[in-house]
């Protein structure tokens, strides 16, 4: 009996591929595409993901999510291109798709880093949001809150006049029987807004980074039409962006304004965090229940009383081994003149045996005697 | 010339192509299976906490070298890395050049562990790791391998008791923490770590992730899925792929106390090159005198060659290699090319030694 997993795979595809042919075919003849949906292929692959995802076993799941996203940019720019060639054959189109692409991350900027929803390029921006939407997971799971937030504050909280009023109404000096509730609550208030500004400065950079990236990209390819090159794919197209994406991002993160972002970023985050833990604590604490600072406590002293019993442990082990070498000594030197002519030789060997191991634990150098002590161990016990 | 040769129907039949090469890939992952690692079997000697002190097995008729081999992996990662696959295997490689090799498996720390210090794993865990060989093999010293962040650890140690390294052997090691290239050290130098540290305790595998794939964000959360599509269709590939993708995203959490000094000590303060470090006690590393092979990756965007390449004349050995190996951080371990390069070039300096 066929498989019935694969028996619906090989009816996606052939369905798929006659999806395929069929736009070609229109590609081929020149004929104008009817009213369409604004990103058909990165939508269709997206519905495609979103029917298929159930079956897909959660070894590679997450791979083919991540190649799912991808993949949806990826179309998109084919989407884009496909446009552009149809309608036009000069320079201008590709110049006029980039001046496009810069209006897009402008927009964005002036948003307050959210799009508009008519925006276009949707999905081509997610490939430069893609260092602030991991940021975003991160952050998710730091603070019990959605990763993203800080949107809560855009557009209309981004600006530095709105934070400052936020920040003056948190200030207001908390009175009455549950005082210091009230200030704890307005610190972190203080907080959220703090690491929303910390936010949006990081998004805005990268916003300011794509459009720089884009002109040098523009100018790249102009140079290389100059010197008679082309790109003849659409994956070199991609493959050289990420190229040229990389290089712009080398240069920015290694500068002292991306140092400062980054540092913000992480602290004001942190920071959120701090808070909320101390407000879960005052909570704990009022039920009488164990905090988090308390179980932190407990944790040090154990590490503490653990390092200190290892020691002694290690300290006992050589005293135990001193105390062993002396007995053995003791009762090499009254038995010496009994011996026979052979046995002292032979006993002569076993206190050099042990003296390592002794001094070992102590961190002794000691280098001669525990090299002795190879061979003449083995030896003993034979 | 137009900067772009694209017709439309290239641009469809590229897109098709693209399409028809997922469907038979998710097939082809449907039908993957479990994705292994470690492969070569290993004996458990020793436990202590989460660590684990593996030895692995000898083929019956080998006699390797007398002197036994510790690798000394990171604590950021897993280091089932240095033995991920049958024909990518850094131990066996190992072991075929002669060596009796021992791993540290330092396990996932949790919460209880939040106060170990880098005391406890250097002096604590290391050490009595490297007792226990010591002590099966009846050899006062032992031959050491560090890699990366073990490296350091690897290095540290050295200096701390050279009476028990008989040669040491560090891979893509860090010593000077601050070049102008190193990008994570430029980036966590504002960074408040004792916040870090005092707000989340142990720090999240996660948040190290997130770190290590900005290095490279567009080529490491873009473009690699991308390359996927082109080895889809291979299922042995398609698997190697996952393999990689397991372990670099298998990051345990950092024990607080241990990341608090490595980032401000190392990190922020450089104090290992500088001067100034103290893990127990003072670590200089003029008492590193025993031989040292030092291998780094030219390519390595992790660990810039020059952060490696700072231990040259730092240290009181007369005895120092440099090896530099034409790839980058992972591919020292994993490349064909690393594999019949590295592991012998090992195996023979230290049979030279030992």
């Amino acid at each position: 009996m066929a498989d019935p997993n694969n028996a619906w795979m090989g009816n996606w595809l052939n369905s798929q591929q006659n999806y395929w042919k069929a736009w070609t075919d229109m590609a081929q003849s020149g004929i104008k595409t009817p009213e369409a949906p604004k990103n058909p292929w990165a939508d269709g692959i997206s519905q495609w993901w979103q029917a298929v995802s159930p079956m897909a076993p959660p070894t590679g799941r997450d791979v083919f999510d991540k190649l799912m996203d991808v993949s949806r940019g990826y179309f998109s720019m084919a989407e884009k291109f496909m446009n552009s060639a149809g309608k036009e054959t000069s320079m201008d189109a590709m110049n006029g798709w980039f001046e496009n692409m810069q209006t897009t991350w402008n927009d964005w900027m002036s948003n307050g880093g959210l799009l508009r929803p008519d925006a276009q390029h949707k999905s081509m921006m997610t490939f430069w949001d893609l260092p602030l939407d991991t940021w975003q997971r991160l952050a998710a799971n730091v603070i019990p809150m959605p990763g993203d937030f800080t949107q809560a504050f855009h557009p209309e909280g981004a600006s530095d006049h709105m934070r400052g009023q936020v920040n003056r109404f948190l200030s207001i000096p908390a009175v009455g029987y549950s005082r210091e509730f009230q200030e704890q609550y307005q610190i972190l208030g203080q907080r959220m807004v703090d690491y929303s500004k910390a936010v949006h400065d990081y998004q805005m950079s990268f916003g300011k980074l794509a459009v720089e990236t884009t002109q040098e990209f523009q100018a790249s390819v102009q140079e290389m039409a100059k010197d008679g090159k082309s790109l003849s794919s659409l994956r070199e197209i991609y493959d050289k962006w990420v190229e040229m994406s990389e290089a712009a991002y080398a240069r920015f993160v290694m500068t002292q304004e991306y140092q400062s972002l980054y540092g913000r970023l992480v602290n004001n985050l942190l920071a959120v965090k701090q808070q909320m833990a101390r407000i879960v604590d005052g909570n704990l604490e009022a039920m009488h229940m164990p905090t988090h600072a308390e179980i932190s406590t407990l944790q040090r002293r154990q590490q503490e009383l653990r390092r200190d019993n290892l020691q002694l442990r290690k300290e006992i082990k050589a005293i135990q081994q001193q105390l062993e070498a002396m007995r053995q000594r003791d009762l090499q030197t009254p038995a010496a003149p009994k011996a026979t002519a052979a046995k002292p030789a032979a006993v002569a060997k076993a206190p050099a045996a042990k003296k390592p191991v002794a001094k070992a634990p102590a961190k002794t150098p000691a280098k001669p005697a525990t090299k002795a002590a190879a061979p003449t161990k083995p030896a003993a016990k034979k | 010339m137009m900067p772009f040769d694209i017709r439309p129907d290239a641009v469809m039949q590229e897109v098709s192509a693209y399409s028809k090469k997922l469907t038979h890939g998710l097939q082809n992952l449907m039908e993957v299976g479990e994705i292994s690692t470690g492969v070569t079997p290993k004996t458990a000697v020793y436990h202590e906490d989460k660590l684990t002190l593996f030895r692995f097995e000898q083929p019956k008729d080998a006699i390797p070298n007398k002197v036994p081999l510790l690798i000394v992996y990171a604590l950021v990662n897993r280091p089932y890395m240095t033995d991920i696959q049958e024909n990518r295997s850094t131990v066996k490689a190992l072991m075929a050049a002669g060596q009796d090799v021992y791993l540290i498996d330092w396990g996932y720390p949790d919460r209880a562990d939040r106060y170990l210090t880098l005391d406890d794993y250097i002096n604590g865990y290391l050490d009595r790791c490297v007792d226990v060989i010591c002590e099966r093999h009846r050899v006062p010293k032992i031959n050491i391998l560090g890699i990366c962040q073990g490296g350091t650890f690897s290095l540290c140690y050295s200096a701390l008791h050279p009476e028990k390294v008989q040669n040491l052997v560090t891979m893509v090691t860090p010593v000077d923490f601050q070049t102008p290239d190193n990008m994570l050290s430029h980036w966590v130098q504002q960074v408040d770590v004792d916040l870090v540290v005092d707000t989340m305790g142990n720090v999240p595998g996660e948040m190290l992730n997130w770190t290590f794939l900005n290095l490279k964000p567009y080529q490491l959360m873009g473009q690699k899925y991308l390359g996927l599509l082109d080895t889809l269709d291979d299922p042995e590939q398609l698997k190697n792929f996952l393999r990689m993708e397991k372990w670099i995203f298998d990051s345990p959490d950092q024990a607080g106390e241990a990341f608090r000094q490595f980032i401000k000590d190392f990190y922020q303060q450089n104090k290992l090159l500088k001067g100034g470090l103290e893990i127990g006690e003072p670590v200089n590393l003029k008492n590193v005198t025993m031989p040292v092979l030092n291998i780094f990756a030219e390519q390595d965007h992790l660990v810039p060659p020059d952060a490696s390449r700072a231990m040259r004349g730092k240290l009181g050995t007369k005895d120092y290699t440099e090896l530099s190996f034409p790839g980058g951080h992972i591919g020292i371990y994993v490349s064909g090319k690393a594999q019949k390069t590295v592991p012998p070039a090992i195996g023979k300096w230290l049979d030279e030694r030992s």
